[in-house]
Protein backbone atom coordinates (compact mmCIF):
# COMPACT_ATOMS: atom_id res chain seq x y z
CA UNK A 1 0.00 0.00 0.00
CA UNK A 2 0.86 3.70 -0.88
CA UNK A 3 2.11 5.55 2.19
CA UNK A 4 -0.70 8.17 3.04
CA UNK A 5 2.89 11.17 2.40
CA UNK A 6 3.40 10.01 -1.15
CA UNK A 7 3.16 13.02 -3.79
CA UNK A 8 4.06 11.18 -6.92
CA UNK A 9 4.39 7.35 -8.13
CA UNK A 10 6.29 6.69 -11.23
CA UNK A 11 5.55 3.48 -12.97
CA UNK A 12 4.96 1.74 -17.25
CA UNK A 13 1.13 1.37 -17.36
CA UNK A 14 -0.45 -1.91 -16.98
CA UNK A 15 -0.32 -3.58 -20.21
CA UNK A 16 -3.39 -5.01 -21.91
CA UNK A 17 -2.14 -8.77 -21.43
CA UNK A 18 -1.84 -8.06 -17.89
CA UNK A 19 2.11 -7.50 -17.69
CA UNK A 20 2.06 -5.08 -14.42
CA UNK A 21 4.93 -2.62 -15.15
CA UNK A 22 7.27 -4.47 -17.24
CA UNK A 23 8.84 -3.16 -19.83
CA UNK A 24 11.46 -4.22 -22.48
CA UNK A 25 14.99 -3.41 -21.48
CA UNK A 26 17.85 -2.65 -24.63
CA UNK A 27 20.44 -5.47 -25.15
CA UNK A 28 22.70 -3.34 -23.68
CA UNK A 29 20.77 -2.04 -21.13
CA UNK A 30 21.34 -5.32 -18.79
CA UNK A 31 24.35 -6.71 -17.68
CA UNK A 32 25.01 -9.54 -15.64
CA UNK A 33 29.00 -9.62 -14.89
CA UNK A 34 30.92 -12.72 -15.89
CA UNK A 35 31.72 -13.64 -12.20
CA UNK A 36 28.02 -13.69 -11.58
CA UNK A 37 28.01 -11.66 -8.75
CA UNK A 38 26.66 -8.29 -10.20
CA UNK A 39 23.86 -6.91 -12.25
CA UNK A 40 23.55 -3.74 -13.69
CA UNK A 41 20.26 -2.23 -14.88
CA UNK A 42 20.52 1.05 -16.40
CA UNK A 43 17.56 2.47 -18.60
CA UNK A 44 17.07 6.18 -19.86
CA UNK A 45 14.26 8.25 -20.69
CA UNK A 46 11.59 5.34 -19.89
CA UNK A 47 8.27 6.33 -20.76
CA UNK A 48 6.14 6.24 -17.55
CA UNK A 49 3.22 7.90 -15.71
CA UNK A 50 2.98 9.67 -12.38
CA UNK A 51 0.49 8.21 -10.20
CA UNK A 52 0.23 10.25 -7.07
CA UNK A 53 -2.59 7.98 -5.69
CA UNK A 54 -1.76 4.69 -7.21
CA UNK A 55 -3.52 2.20 -6.15
CA UNK A 56 -6.74 4.43 -6.43
CA UNK A 57 -8.40 3.35 -9.82
CA UNK A 58 -9.53 6.86 -10.88
CA UNK A 59 -5.67 8.00 -10.22
CA UNK A 60 -5.13 10.56 -12.76
CA UNK A 61 -2.01 9.20 -14.93
CA UNK A 62 0.66 11.86 -16.04
CA UNK A 63 2.78 10.97 -18.59
CA UNK A 64 6.50 11.51 -17.54
CA UNK A 65 10.24 9.96 -18.09
CA UNK A 66 12.59 7.96 -16.00
CA UNK A 67 16.63 7.19 -16.06
CA UNK A 68 17.61 5.35 -14.12
CA UNK A 69 20.92 3.08 -12.71
CA UNK A 70 20.31 -0.06 -10.81
CA UNK A 71 23.30 -2.10 -9.45
CA UNK A 72 22.98 -5.78 -7.21
CA UNK A 73 25.49 -7.05 -5.87
CA UNK A 74 25.99 -10.92 -4.31
CA UNK A 75 25.99 -11.33 -0.87
CA UNK A 76 26.86 -14.74 -1.47
CA UNK A 77 24.57 -16.27 1.18
CA UNK A 78 22.34 -19.03 -0.69
CA UNK A 79 18.71 -19.00 -1.36
CA UNK A 80 16.09 -21.02 -2.57
CA UNK A 81 12.76 -20.68 -3.82
CA UNK A 82 11.16 -23.56 -4.81
CA UNK A 83 7.42 -23.73 -5.08
CA UNK A 84 5.83 -26.85 -6.84
CA UNK A 85 2.30 -25.41 -6.71
CA UNK A 86 3.05 -22.46 -8.64
CA UNK A 87 5.98 -24.19 -10.79
CA UNK A 88 8.89 -21.82 -9.88
CA UNK A 89 12.22 -22.31 -9.09
CA UNK A 90 14.70 -20.07 -8.04
CA UNK A 91 18.63 -20.27 -7.65
CA UNK A 92 20.84 -17.44 -6.14
CA UNK A 93 21.89 -15.30 -3.46
CA UNK A 94 20.68 -12.49 -1.66
CA UNK A 95 22.40 -9.38 -2.66
CA UNK A 96 22.49 -5.70 -2.20
CA UNK A 97 20.83 -3.02 -4.15
CA UNK A 98 21.16 0.39 -4.66
CA UNK A 99 19.82 2.94 -7.17
CA UNK A 100 19.73 6.09 -8.72
CA UNK A 101 17.20 7.96 -10.80
CA UNK A 102 15.85 11.13 -12.52
CA UNK A 103 12.32 11.75 -13.32
CA UNK A 104 10.56 14.17 -15.38
CA UNK A 105 6.68 15.32 -15.44
CA UNK A 106 7.03 17.79 -18.35
CA UNK A 107 2.97 18.74 -18.08
CA UNK A 108 4.08 19.99 -14.64
CA UNK A 109 7.34 21.08 -14.71
CA UNK A 110 8.40 19.25 -12.76
CA UNK A 111 11.81 16.94 -12.24
CA UNK A 112 13.85 15.11 -9.56
CA UNK A 113 17.15 13.92 -9.32
CA UNK A 114 17.50 11.25 -6.43
CA UNK A 115 21.07 11.65 -4.71
CA UNK A 116 24.40 9.56 -5.93
CA UNK A 117 23.56 5.60 -5.67
CA UNK A 118 25.78 4.84 -2.87
CA UNK A 119 23.50 6.62 -0.54
CA UNK A 120 20.44 4.00 -1.72
CA UNK A 121 19.83 0.85 -0.21
CA UNK A 122 16.86 -1.82 -0.84
CA UNK A 123 15.82 -4.06 2.82
CA UNK A 124 15.81 -6.87 0.26
CA UNK A 125 17.32 -7.97 -2.74
CA UNK A 126 18.18 -11.61 -4.55
CA UNK A 127 19.51 -12.39 -7.85
CA UNK A 128 20.18 -15.89 -9.41
CA UNK A 129 18.34 -18.02 -12.04
CA UNK A 130 15.08 -19.30 -12.43
CA UNK A 131 12.61 -21.42 -14.42
CA UNK A 132 8.84 -21.26 -14.11
CA UNK A 133 5.96 -22.08 -15.89
CA UNK A 134 6.51 -25.03 -19.02
CA UNK A 135 10.16 -25.01 -17.97
CA UNK A 136 9.45 -26.16 -14.57
CA UNK A 137 10.32 -29.62 -13.95
CA UNK B 1 4.40 10.50 -21.37
CA UNK B 2 4.98 8.29 -25.44
CA UNK B 3 4.03 5.12 -24.16
CA UNK B 4 0.53 7.30 -23.12
CA UNK B 5 0.10 8.96 -26.29
CA UNK B 6 0.87 5.54 -27.94
CA UNK B 7 -1.37 3.89 -26.02
CA UNK B 8 -4.65 6.52 -26.40
CA UNK B 9 -3.20 6.92 -30.33
CA UNK B 10 -3.86 3.06 -30.27
CA UNK B 11 -6.77 2.43 -28.71
CA UNK B 12 -8.29 5.49 -31.21
CA UNK B 13 -6.94 3.53 -34.54
CA UNK B 14 -7.85 0.09 -32.35
CA UNK B 15 -11.12 1.45 -32.68
CA UNK B 16 -11.10 2.69 -36.01
CA UNK B 17 -9.82 0.10 -37.67
CA UNK B 18 -12.13 -2.62 -35.98
CA UNK B 19 -14.48 -0.60 -37.88
CA UNK B 20 -12.80 -0.68 -41.22
CA UNK B 21 -11.37 -4.41 -40.24
CA UNK B 22 -15.37 -5.76 -39.99
CA UNK B 23 -16.20 -4.33 -43.24
CA UNK B 24 -12.97 -5.32 -44.58
CA UNK B 25 -13.00 -8.82 -43.80
CA UNK B 26 -16.58 -9.34 -45.41
CA UNK B 27 -15.27 -8.13 -48.63
CA UNK B 28 -11.85 -10.55 -48.48
CA UNK B 29 -13.71 -13.70 -46.79
CA UNK B 30 -16.38 -13.15 -49.81
CA UNK B 31 -13.07 -12.27 -51.95
CA UNK B 32 -11.16 -15.42 -50.98
CA UNK B 33 -12.07 -17.62 -47.78
CA UNK B 34 -8.83 -19.64 -48.25
CA UNK B 35 -6.25 -16.75 -47.56
CA UNK B 36 -3.75 -17.84 -44.98
CA UNK B 37 -3.45 -16.07 -41.45
CA UNK B 38 -1.24 -16.44 -38.67
CA UNK B 39 -2.56 -17.47 -35.09
CA UNK B 40 -0.20 -18.14 -32.73
CA UNK B 41 -0.50 -14.82 -31.05
CA UNK B 42 1.75 -12.18 -29.71
CA UNK B 43 5.69 -12.75 -28.82
CA UNK B 44 4.90 -10.36 -25.50
CA UNK B 45 5.21 -12.36 -22.76
CA UNK B 46 2.64 -13.84 -20.39
CA UNK B 47 2.32 -12.55 -16.66
CA UNK B 48 2.29 -14.61 -13.57
CA UNK B 49 -0.79 -16.13 -13.58
CA UNK B 50 -1.31 -15.93 -9.79
CA UNK B 51 -2.74 -13.40 -8.59
CA UNK B 52 -1.50 -11.15 -5.66
CA UNK B 53 -3.84 -10.09 -2.12
CA UNK B 54 -4.74 -6.66 -4.63
CA UNK B 55 -6.10 -8.81 -7.26
CA UNK B 56 -3.40 -7.69 -9.87
CA UNK B 57 -0.17 -9.50 -11.36
CA UNK B 58 1.73 -7.65 -9.67
CA UNK B 59 4.31 -10.04 -7.65
CA UNK B 60 5.26 -8.80 -4.41
CA UNK B 61 9.20 -9.14 -3.60
CA UNK B 62 10.38 -11.26 -0.46
CA UNK B 63 11.53 -14.32 0.23
CA UNK B 64 9.83 -17.61 -0.72
CA UNK B 65 8.13 -15.28 -3.54
CA UNK B 66 8.67 -15.37 -7.29
CA UNK B 67 11.31 -12.90 -8.67
CA UNK B 68 9.84 -13.12 -11.93
CA UNK B 69 7.42 -10.97 -13.22
CA UNK B 70 6.86 -13.06 -16.64
CA UNK B 71 5.78 -16.69 -17.12
CA UNK B 72 7.01 -19.65 -19.13
CA UNK B 73 10.20 -18.20 -18.65
CA UNK B 74 14.22 -19.53 -17.56
CA UNK B 75 17.16 -17.07 -17.30
CA UNK B 76 18.69 -14.95 -14.90
CA UNK B 77 16.64 -12.82 -13.03
CA UNK B 78 17.54 -10.36 -9.94
CA UNK B 79 14.81 -8.56 -7.78
CA UNK B 80 14.72 -5.86 -4.89
CA UNK B 81 12.18 -3.94 -2.68
CA UNK B 82 11.72 -1.33 -0.01
CA UNK B 83 14.22 1.20 -1.34
CA UNK B 84 15.07 4.03 0.48
CA UNK B 85 17.05 7.02 -0.67
CA UNK B 86 16.48 11.04 -0.74
CA UNK B 87 16.53 13.09 -3.48
CA UNK B 88 16.34 17.01 -4.88
CA UNK B 89 13.85 17.86 -7.39
CA UNK B 90 14.19 21.46 -9.84
CA UNK B 91 12.72 23.71 -6.89
CA UNK B 92 15.31 22.50 -4.82
CA UNK B 93 12.92 20.83 -2.06
CA UNK B 94 14.53 17.78 -0.63
CA UNK B 95 12.15 14.63 -1.26
CA UNK B 96 13.05 11.21 0.15
CA UNK B 97 11.46 8.17 -2.11
CA UNK B 98 11.40 4.68 -1.65
CA UNK B 99 8.65 2.62 0.14
CA UNK B 100 7.67 -1.01 1.16
CA UNK B 101 5.85 -1.36 -2.21
CA UNK B 102 9.00 0.62 -4.14
CA UNK B 103 10.12 -2.96 -5.98
CA UNK B 104 11.82 -3.65 -9.06
CA UNK B 105 13.20 -6.49 -11.43
CA UNK B 106 14.90 -7.66 -14.06
CA UNK B 107 14.90 -10.39 -16.56
CA UNK B 108 16.87 -11.97 -19.29
CA UNK B 109 16.50 -15.15 -20.99
CA UNK B 110 14.37 -17.56 -22.68
CA UNK B 111 10.19 -17.60 -22.86
CA UNK B 112 7.49 -18.60 -24.13
CA UNK B 113 4.83 -16.73 -26.03
CA UNK B 114 3.64 -17.19 -29.78
CA UNK B 115 3.64 -20.89 -29.23
CA UNK B 116 7.41 -20.42 -29.84
CA UNK B 117 10.69 -19.87 -27.38
CA UNK B 118 11.74 -16.33 -27.12
CA UNK B 119 14.58 -14.20 -25.83
CA UNK B 120 14.46 -11.08 -24.26
CA UNK B 121 15.43 -8.99 -21.33
CA UNK B 122 12.75 -6.90 -19.66
CA UNK B 123 12.76 -4.67 -16.18
CA UNK B 124 9.40 -4.28 -13.79
CA UNK B 125 9.79 -0.82 -12.10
Amino acid sequence: MAPANQIHDFHPPISPSGLYWVVPVASDGLRFSDDGKTVTLEMKDVPVVDQPRWPALDSVATPARMTFKMVWKSTGEAVVFDDPGKQFRFTGTRASCQLQAKVEVPSIGFSWRSDDIETSKADFAVMGEEVNGRYYK
Amino acid sequence: MTAQRDRRNFLKTTALGATVLTFGTRISSAQNSESPVTANGGTDPYPIPWLDKNGSHNQPAGLNLEPSHIFHFKGRVARCSTFTGMGTDNQGNRIPFGSPTTDYGAMQGEYWAARSAQQGAFTHI
